[in-house]
């Protein structure tokens, strides 16, 4: 028979597998890192925003002064760095207040969606930008991205959570926490510090999230400024000495935890309450909270509206609608996340972050070590 | 007209005695040839627009970015994905080759409903073979894992689908039926007289196998063994979800990385390098495979007689088809079943708007249809150029199609991001983009379809027409076309099998709310939503086993 043919048959049908090769996924990057606070850099700008001549844009719109307003019509374009699940109860809750707006939602790593931004800079397609944590939103802000809205809602939210010339408004916080399995690890072996992840007893036993993951380059970035490049790059090659898996999101990690794949996960505070409803024997350290330890990385996700945004009237508006007590409410009672709003109460079985030390970082200052930051990552090798 | 072009087309294997470039070569000079080589010229500019880009941006890369991904972990991330590609490789000749043997030379029972069973897995993607068997075995979180624990108290030892041998064997399972379905059409038009001569000189059966039959379809092995590395080259869906690193995770790693895509450029430029090296290979080694094929007294070789092998053999094929094809389509078939039955995943399924089931499954369908469509018309003026007037110029522009098996869907998309948003914005974030994709990655399978489909018509029936009085395009339009039309339609059902399960280029290129069924796959199940999943991986497999049985029905072994 036709052998040749069968060939170009084959090489034909090689692309039915070829295909299947996702080379991107959407990483389901739902978390980041925390941070606390900005610190004097950052409260100066924030406080300077309503007479910056950036917010003029944000001045001229009536849409400023948010709940008040008509209907937003059109098509809403959402870019995400956070996972669609997470952010599902807020667009569907949003979609019933204003049923004539259609949301168009693209989701991916933070990177790579923020890649995007800057590649469209000049064609811009996206009206809002959603992110997990600060340093992705305010290091595009800083290359012009985004146009300056301050959301009535704004004064009521923390100042540090609001971008310089308000560029951008967080939404929520989350912290860096370890999540365990309560089969395999006793009470009294539990590690105290994210550095216990580099003990040696620990090898081959912790899961965690990649460079890619957007939650995970923040808490290094973090770390960076705290302790410095050497410590970091200490901590990360005692990570990859000690075995650890890296996945590329933190469900993966969650749910490996969750089934006792691993013992110890490093994660976002609610994956461990995600877990935990799904009936896995799981449980949730808050580390570093000892004398002289570092204290509770947390970091908060933030959304911005896009230059040239082709809708930006809906793109305020659901920035109105995420800090209002409505979609902060969401938030903690869906994701269990911390609302910014104040009043806003957790989900039951959070535990307060007022109970905890928080790490204090500069927001501003991380966002212009990005690069730094990235080559630390690739010199250690972080998968 | 169908009816038609089959009584006039020549036999397959007739086509083979006629010198048809030969007795082309002559009548140069009476088509189109100027129109037709600037057509042909053209498409293949098209082609290459996205390579030459890539290039272009890698070489201009900062010496910075250079020394940087030089220092870094590349050359580890190279040898992993060439040792994967090797031991892909392997296995599937391993595999591919005695599961040919099996059906096609002995007397294996049920060997006729096994052929189909061991080609239908190139309607799963191996992504969602994975996600299926990492659902089952995934230690102590597995399906079967777990089973195991409730049957015997504590935990059992499974072997994991995870790290290097988990992404071999999942690739493995779902790449052999290349090398299954290009060893059974060797086997079967070996001649008789082959293992004859072998037996006559003193061989045993065995020997006569392994020393004269498995050599003689060395080049064909080789060609479907180059297809299956350069499948496995590009590679990520797979390897991501089994956490095994190779040089595709990468370029990932790099888009998601910091904010400069000129390293991504430099990655993608070497590892279409190293893709097109082998492609070279195989194409040489494709050429050569020509040279192989029977004379005119062919008769089929005997079945062997396995005698009390028979049912061992039989459990073995079994369990082949067992774990590639049965178990994915029946866990698929009971997710859905479940997500069918809970009225709350139904809804999240079904939901309308752009993000209901009939969204992605339309998208789906259109953009491959449309790709299916563009490309094989593109491909018309490249291979009547090849065809009917081969020479140097003509066989380099049909060569060059053949680059997008060489392009990594990540680098296409790439280069696609980069290239549509700077030269025409107004295309930019629309579906297009994706159906462009679709067209340049899966050009070669057009190209190579249409090429055979001409090559089966002797140049007789046009130049009748011509002397009849027809122009070149009217005799083009009247004869020709309709009788190459049924190996234009396997093409165009080649390409939107592939375009259907395309993954990477989509999720790159396609604008926000636009979903294909491979990506709502991907985003469901990369969340851990396998359920919600299943009805729109099932929906892809069925929509993927349609054109693929229509291909299959065209070669001879199915008939």
């Amino acid at each position: 028979m036709n052998q040749s043919r069968m060939i170009s048959l084959l090489f034909l049908l090689i692309f039915a597998l070829a295909a299947c090769t996702p080379s991107a996924p959407a990483t389901p990057s739902a978390a980041a890192m925390p941070i606390t606070g900005a610190t004097a850099e950052v409260v100066p700008s924030a406080t300077v925003k309503l007479s910056a001549p950036a917010s003029i844009e944000a001045a001229s719109n009536p849409a400023a002064t948010s709940a008040a307003q008509a209907p937003v019509r059109g098509k809403l374009v959402i870019y995400s760095g956070r996972s669609e699940p997470l952010l599902r109860p807020v667009i569907d809750a949003f979609k019933a207040q204003n049923p004539k707006v259609e949301i168009l939602l693209k989701a991916g790593s933070n990177s790579e969606v923020a890649n995007a931004l800057i590649e469209e800079k000049a064609n811009p397609q996206a009206d809002l930008f959603i992110t997990t944590e600060m340093f992705t939103v305010q290091s595009l802000a800083q290359q012009d991205i985004f146009q300056p809205y301050r959301p009535a809602g704004a004064d009521l939210l923390p100042a540090e959570f609001i971008g310089p010339n308000n560029s951008w408004v967080g939404l929520t916080r989350r912290a860096r926490v370890i999540i365990y399995n309560t089969d395999r690890v006793a009470k009294a072996d539990l590690p105290k510090s994210i550095f216990d992840l580099t003990d040696p007893k620990w090898k081959g036993k912790i899961a965690a999230a990649g460079s890619t993951n957007g939650s995970m380059q923040a808490q290094i970035a973090a770390m960076r400024q705290l302790l410095g490049a050497k410590e970091t790059e200490k901590w990360l090659v005692g990570l990859l000495d000690n075995k650890v898996t890296f996945f590329g999101g933190h469900t993966d990690v969650r749910k490996a935890v969750g089934t006792g794949e691993f013992a110890l996960g490093l994660v976002n505070h609610y994956y461990y309450h995600l877990q935990l409803a799904e009936g896995s024997k799981v449980g949730v350290i808050y580390p570093d909270q000892g004398e002289g330890q570092v204290g509770l990385i947390t970091n908060a996700t933030g959304a911005a509206v896009v230059k040239g945004a082709p809708n930006a009237a809906a793109a305020r508006a659901f920035i109105d609608f995420l800090i209002s007590p409505e979609g902060q409410k969401l938030f903690a009672g869906q994701n269990y996340e911390y609302p910014l709003l104040p009043g806003v109460t957790l989900r039951a079985g959070v535990q307060p972050l007022d109970a905890f030390r928080l790490v204090k970082v500069d927001v501003v200052k991380a966002a212009q070590e990005t690069d730094a930051t990235f080559d630390l990552i690739e010199k250690v090798g972080l998968p | 007209m169908l009816k038609r072009g089959k009584t006039l087309m020549l036999p397959a294997w007739l086509s083979r005695y006629i010198d048809v470039r030969h007795a082309v070569r002559r009548r140069t000079s009476l088509a189109f040839p100027l129109s037709l080589a600037g057509l042909a010229g053209l498409v293949a500019l098209f082609v290459a627009i996205p390579v030459v880009y890539i290039f272009v941006r890698a070489a201009g890369a900062d010496l910075d970015d250079w020394q940087r991904l030089l220092q870094a972990r590349i050359w580890k991330l190279l040898g992993n994905t060439l040792l994967l590609v090797a031991a892909v490789t392997g296995g599937t000749l391993l595999i591919g080759v005695s599961m040919a043997w099996l059906t096609e030379r002995t007397d294996l029972p049920g060997r006729k409903i096994l052929r189909w069973m061991f080609a239908m897995p190139l309607a799963i993607p191996a992504y969602i073979g994975g996600i299926v068997h990492l659902a089952l075995l995934r230690p102590r979180g597995g399906l079967l894992p777990q089973m195991l624990e409730n049957l015997f108290g504590q935990p059992v030892l499974t072997p994991s689908p995870l790290g290097f041998f988990g992404a071999a064997f999942i690739l493995t399972l779902f790449t052999f039926p290349y090398v299954y379905l290009l060893s059974g059409a060797a086997f079967r038009s070996q001649h008789a007289s082959l293992e004859e001569s072998a037996r006559m000189l003193g061989y045993n059966a065995w020997q006569a196998v392994f020393f004269v039959t498995l050599p003689a379809l060395r080049p064909g092995l080789l060609a479907g063994a180059l297809l299956v590395a350069l499948d496995i080259l590009g590679e990520y869906g797979t390897v991501a979800l089994l956490r095994y690193e190779t040089f595709s995770s990468a370029i990932f790693v790099q888009l998601s990385g910091r904010y400069d895509r000129s390293a991504a450029a430099v990655l993608s430029g070497v590892l279409v390098t190293l893709a097109m090296i082998i492609l070279w290979t195989e194409l040489r080694v494709q050429g050569q495979a020509r040279f192989t094929q029977m004379d005119s007294s062919w008769r089929p070789a005997p079945l062997a007689a396995l005698g009390r092998w028979r049912y061992l053999m039989l459990i073995v094929a079994l369990g082949v088809v067992f774990t590639s094809l049965l178990v994915p389509v029946g866990v698929l078939l009971a997710w859905s079943v479940q997500s069918f039955l809970d009225p709350q995943t139904l809804q999240e399924v079904f939901r309308t708007g752009s993000r209901g089931f009939g969204s992605f499954a339309w998208n789906s369908l259109w953009t491959s249809t449309l790709a299916a469509l563009v490309a094989v018309t593109l491909s018309l003026p490249v291979a009547l150029f090849s065809v009917r007037h081969s020479g140097w110029i003509s066989r380099f522009i049909a060569r060059f199609c053949q680059v997008g098996y060489a392009i990594p869907g990540v680098v296409i998309a790439l280069s696609l991001v980069l290239l549509v948003n700077r030269a025409v914005p107004i295309l930019y974030a629309t579906p297009f983009v994706v159906v462009i994709a679709y067209v340049l990655r899966h050009m070669p399978q057009a190209v190579r379809a249409s090429e055979a489909a001409l090559n089966q018509l002797s140049p007789a029936l046009e130049e009748a027409a011509r002397i009849s009085g027809l122009t070149a395009f009217q005799a083009f339009r009247h004869v020709t076309l309709p009788l190459i039309l049924p190996g234009l339609l396997a093409g165009g059902a080649l390409v939107f099998l592939t375009s259907l399960k395309e993954l990477p280029a989509t999720l790159l290129l396609r604008p926000a709310g636009f979903d294909t069924l491979a990506v709502r796959v991907w985003v469901w199940a990369a969340d851990g939503f396998y359920v919600q999943a299943a009805p729109a991986a099932l929906f892809l497999v069925l929509a993927s086993a349609l054109p693929l049985f229509f291909l299959l029905r065209r070669e001879q072994i199915f008939k």
